[in-house]
């Protein structure tokens, strides 16, 4: 379990790494390197040039715009789950985070490192689906934006360009009244889960939904949101709730493994999604009148 | 019985590892580092089977940093095949395949290069050109005649298939008023410890003798290792001050070892191999018994149990080492801790293309602990008695010790009855139930584990000879060494490594208590080979009962000299004198110190009785107790020990997600007297997560190709902290009689039955729905699948 022989750049700057990006077509980025790492030692990864984003200032900072909360591609995720900012914006992701990994993981793991690395069951990448973040590449000089809900196309795949350096992801921020939930399920404690769901309503001032995001992670090859707007329609009893779920969850492909069946996938990221969004709606339903 | 009351001995002391475990000083294989040494990466084959038809290394011969690389064609012809348990000569062993590859992973050829990343990246240079072969995975078509033969040579994949009928059975089974039969697979696990297999080898050609540092657990190692490369014994020096990383029985590298003694030998330059985690699991060699149980069952209607009949089929993996005997072992608790009057037992192991199969804790006990705790759990279930009832009503009592049961082995002492009674109160039983019932009213499915069984010990391995009638082995020693200095300060001297059963506390322990000394001044070491007596390594919980007595007998020896030193001085009888706290006194109120001693026995040899030899050392080799006799007519005596552990468990799991979590956890546990609490306790900790692992988590799984699926950490699933509950562990001491302090093993404790508990639970959780889980592990998908199932 050694790595091929790579070069190795630390820049300082976007625009140096892009440089550097541009100079090898076998260059790979480098963030916290929980998982690019034993690929490495595995040889499952072979690059010639990797390129080492750690030091470059802008990428660990989290701005809040008008309408979204963005997130420096090299900030850890511990850093994340800790922030104010996103604790109060982005509720479902500091849900989340909880569940990545252990503390040690998470003090070295990035927000982008795992958007990039696009594992199926990866609870910020269900997050950023869910929530339909927007990710943003820089190449060259130029900045290229995707919709997360079309990031994703593949288990370990994306429609990234190769030849780009993911910089920050945009997670829009909650209405005022809002209401989250996020579960999954592993054989252990923080394992890669066997299914995963997070929900979140933004409802109105006079407390109706407004919007209602559900999606489902770890059961396929990348999460899907699943289309539940039926509910908007609902007083989200939970009748209504279980019967949207069913029918959405329908169509998403579930993958069968060792560790479960894609019965087992579907029958639990099903049951999860259901609890999420029960959750969701109970946070808002029994937090005190504003 | 009453407990003796001791000093040291069962005293809440701190082991004396912890202080450089705890520090980071332990001094393991990696941290070997000799001058000018080269680094070893095995290459590996894809296919589960394969003729080799061309190794083509010409490539990487000329990489930089390269300096050889061997092929299993090379290795084949210079040394001596491993070694056999069974008398099977034509299936034959080496550390690299030759001619034909037997399972995915197995190593082809090894470079070795100046690091081990040059290794690495010249192993991708290595074209193998191979044919591949059909191969054979299941261990029930192993058997057939139409399957192919892992070892052509051998004419079948059978290794071993005997048939023993101990008692009446035949006539007990028409008797019996029923009987009910069910079959059940343990899973393939192993102990997996965080620290791979290593060694480290040199060879000095001016002295002729090979060096060697390893991260092993193995009966005679150096002997082995001599053998297979043509040496004599006394060139092999295995140095045993090396800390072993965790093991629990599959740190054996014998194949590692001559590997690499062959390549130092070769090439007169320090050789190292630290198998990387992909290497371990794929073929490390070490997975442990994979083993599926036909088992019939005669009883009566008042729950009495009075006959067995069992079939174990075991998969071996592609060559036979020490595995077929992991069928024997259980031999000597084949009833278990119950009054079964009469057993057969049909013992198959078969050779398959999956990886080697190694000693792992209990050596075949825990997966029989499983198929005997199901039957009760069976029983119970068709008569609707309670299963703890039934338990009861058949478990040996405490007054029919010493207790001979049907296949030849007398189970020592016990009192299972006592034991159970404890844990029943320290549970709080009758809240356990309720709670049950309770989590029951919420929705979820939850469930109680009962399981008792015994654990074997004291390292006696007559199975050998039982099972292979060409092995006469009836010896089965340890040894210890001690010396007091001029100064008067004693070492000790133990014979093999420490895999972390703290044989260094234990030992110094068993001292201080002999010869009234404080133990934390006694300085233990672990010499090499060639300056050890011989000694059979910490294998079948054996360490505490014979590393612990032969320590105590060497202290006895040492002390009787001390009042024949003092007896001369003082110029009375020694008859007549007292030994207290290592000094010697007379009735006259007259004192001979350890210091005069001291002073006498390395000073003053003119002072010294006639005849005696100056200074004060004392050495002891002990043959293992009860252990006297060869196999007659397929019954023997094997371990002179038997401790006793009971596992009551409640867990619950979601009916959709399947997930067990266990509420509560407490374990009745009976090893005679413990020698040092804090270590016992820790084994029986680590075993019980170790069986959870084995009951929910953990296999070594194959894909249809022979692929193993599991091959390293991201698949094989090992409990952490979160999925191990807080353990209650409640102590019992039976003494036996067998021993110097009445110490029992507990090496193998809590992963003995912890298995059977749980699977015994999560069976009670879906007994409702007709559900029955009948192969380790119950995966969560499993159990959801199962009920869903049911449901639709």
């Amino acid at each position: 379990m050694k790595p091929v022989n790579f070069d190795y750049e630390r820049p300082r700057t976007i625009d140096e790494a892009c440089e550097l990006l541009a100079s090898n077509s076998n260059a790979r980025i480098l963030a916290g390197g929980q998982s690019l790492i034993p690929m490495l030692s595995m040889r499952l990864s072979r690059p010639s040039l990797l390129i080492d984003i750690a030091h470059i200032k802008d990428l660990s900072e989290i701005v809040a715009t008008d309408t979204h909360i963005e997130i420096g591609a090299m900030v850890r995720q511990a850093v994340a789950k800790n922030a104010k900012m996103i604790q109060e914006y982005i509720p479902l992701l500091s849900k989340a985070l909880h569940h990545v990994g252990h503390p040690p993981t998470r003090a070295r793991g990035t927000i982008g490192g795992s958007i990039a690395h696009a594992d199926p069951s990866a609870e910020i990448a269900l997050v950023a689906v869910t929530l339909g973040a927007e990710i943003t590449y820089r190449v060259g000089d130029d900045d290229h934006m995707f919709d997360a809900t079309e990031f994703f196309i593949g288990p370990m795949l994306t429609v990234a360009p190769p030849d780009g350096c993911l910089v920050k992801v945009g997670f829009p921020k909650t209405s005022k009244i809002c209401g989250t939930g996020f579960y999954e399920v592993a054989p252990r404690r923080s394992d890669y889960a066997l299914a995963s769901a997070a929900a979140q309503i933004n409802f109105d001032s006079k407390g109706a939904a407004k919007t209602i995001r559900v999606g489902v992670g770890s059961i396929g090859d990348f999460p899907e949101r699943l289309d539940v707007d039926h509910l908007l329609n609902t007083d989200l009893n939970d009748e209504s709730i279980i019967a949207t779920v069913k029918t959405a969850i329908t169509e998403i492909e579930t993958v069968d493994d060792l560790h479960a069946s894609a019965e087992y996938r579907k029958r639990v990221a099903a049951h999860l999604a259901v609890k999420a969004l029960q959750t969701a709606r109970d946070e808002v339903r029994e937090a005190p009148a504003k | 019985m009453v407990e003796k009351k001791y000093k040291f001995i069962s005293q809440p002391r701190h082991p004396s590892e912890n202080r450089r475990f705890v520090a980071g000083r332990g001094n393991f294989v990696a941290d070997i580092d000799r001058p000018n040494m080269l680094h070893v990466a095995p290459l590996s084959s894809h296919y589960p089977a394969a003729i080799i038809n061309n190794i083509d290394i010409s490539e990487a011969m000329m990489m930089d940093g390269v300096i050889d690389v061997i092929t299993g064609a090379e290795i084949g012809a210079a040394i001596q095949p491993l070694m056999n348990g069974l008398d099977t000569p034509k299936v034959q062993r080496f550390p690299l395949a030759v001619n034909r590859v037997r399972y995915a992973g197995e190593w082809v050829c090894a470079v070795v290069a100046e690091s081990r990343a040059i290794a690495e990246d010249a192993l991708e240079k290595i074209i193998i050109d191979a044919t591949p072969q059909p191969f054979v995975l299941d261990a029930e078509e192993a058997l057939l005649p139409s399957s192919p033969p892992v070892h052509p040579e051998h004419g079948s994949n059978i290794l071993l298939d005997r048939k023993f009928v101990w008692g009446t059975v035949g006539e007990d089974f028409v008797n019996a008023e029923h009987n009910l039969s069910f079959s059940v697979i343990w899973g393939r696990n192993s102990t997996v410890p965080i620290e791979t297999f290593g060694v480290v080898a040199e060879w000095n050609g001016w002295d002729n003798i090979l060096d060697v540092w390893a991260s092993v657990q193995m009966p005679k190692y150096s002997d082995q290792i001599a053998r297979c490369l043509n040496l004599p014994g006394n060139a092999v020096r295995v140095h045993y001050d090396v800390d072993v990383g965790g093991s629990y029985g599959v740190k054996r590298g014998i194949k590692h070892a001559t590997l690499i003694g062959y390549i130092a030998r070769k090439l007169g330059r320090p050789i190292r191999f630290i198998e990387d985690r992909l290497e371990n699991m794929r073929a490390g060699d070490a997975h442990g018994p994979e083993r599926k149980f036909n088992v019939e069952v005669a009883f009566e209607s008042d729950g009495n149990v009075r006959s067995m009949r069992m079939r174990a089929l075991d998969n071996a993996g592609a060559y036979a080492g020490r595995a077929p005997f992991q069928l024997g072992k259980p031999i000597s608790a084949i009833v278990g801790p119950y009054q079964i009057n009469s057993v057969s037992y049909h013992a198959i192991s078969v050779t398959s293309n999956k990886t080697v199969q190694e000693a792992v804790r209990g050596f075949g006990q825990a997966p029989t602990n499983y198929a005997i705790e199901t039957a009760m759990d069976r029983v119970a279930s068709f008569l609707k008695m309670d299963r703890l009832a039934l338990r009861q009503r058949n478990l040996i009592r405490s007054d029919q010790f010493p207790y001979l049961i049907p296949s030849g082995s007398t189970y020592d002492s016990g009192d299972y009855h006592a034991v159970i009674d404890k844990v029943l109160a320290a549970a709080d039983y009758k809240t356990l139930l309720v709670k049950r019932d309770h989590l029951r009213d919420e929705g979820m499915m939850a469930g109680i584990g009962i399981a008792a069984c015994l654990e074997p010990s004291g390292g006696n391995s007559s199975f050998e000879p039982l099972l292979n009638e060409a092995n006469k082995t009836s010896t089965w020693m340890e040894s210890c060494q001690i010396n007091v200095d001029g100064l008067g300060h004693l070492t000790a001297r133990i014979h093999t490594t420490s895999s972390g059963q703290g044989h260094e506390t234990l030992v110094s322990t068993v001292l201080g208590e002999v010869l009234e000394i404080d133990p934390s001044n006694i300085r233990i070491t672990r010499p090499n080979s060639l300056e050890s007596l011989p000694g059979n390594s910490p294998v079948g919980s054996r360490m505490a009962i014979m590393l612990g007595g032969a320590a105590a007998r060497s202290a006895e020896k040492l002390k009787a000299k001390l009042i024949k030193i003092a007896a001369h001085s003082l110029g009375i009888d020694a008859e007549k004198l007292t030994y207290a706290g290592g000094n010697v006194l007379a009735p006259d109120g007259r004192k001979h110190t350890w210091q005069d001693a001291v002073e006498l026995a390395h000073r003053q040899f003119h002072n010294l009785p006639e005849g005696m030899d100056p200074g004060l050392a004392a050495f002891d080799i002990m043959q293992v107790p009860t252990g006297n006799a060869l196999p007659v007519d397929g019954k023997v005596h094997m371990y002179p020990c038997y401790s006793f552990e009971f596992h009551l468990v409640l867990l619950a799991f979601d009916p959709v997600i399947g997930r067990p979590e266990i509420h509560s956890y407490t374990v009745g546990h009976d090893c005679g007297t413990v020698i040092n609490p804090a270590i016992v306790s820790g084994m029986t900790y680590g075993g019980i997560a170790h069986g959870i692992g084995a009951a929910l988590l953990e296999e070594f799984a194959y894909d249809p190709n022979g692929q193993l699926m599991t091959q390293s950490f991201l698949d094989y699933l090992m409990p952490s902290s979160h999925e191990v509950p807080p353990i209650q562990i409640v102590k019992h001491c039976t003494p036996s009689p067998h021993t110097v302090f009445g110490q029992k093993g507990s090496g193998e404790s809590g992963y003995l039955g912890s298995p059977a508990a749980i699977s015994s639970a999560i069976n009670d959780a879906v007994s409702a729905l007709d559900i029955r889980f009948e192969k380790l592990p119950i995966r969560m998908s499993a159990i959801s699948d199962a009920i869903a199932n049911k449901s639709a």
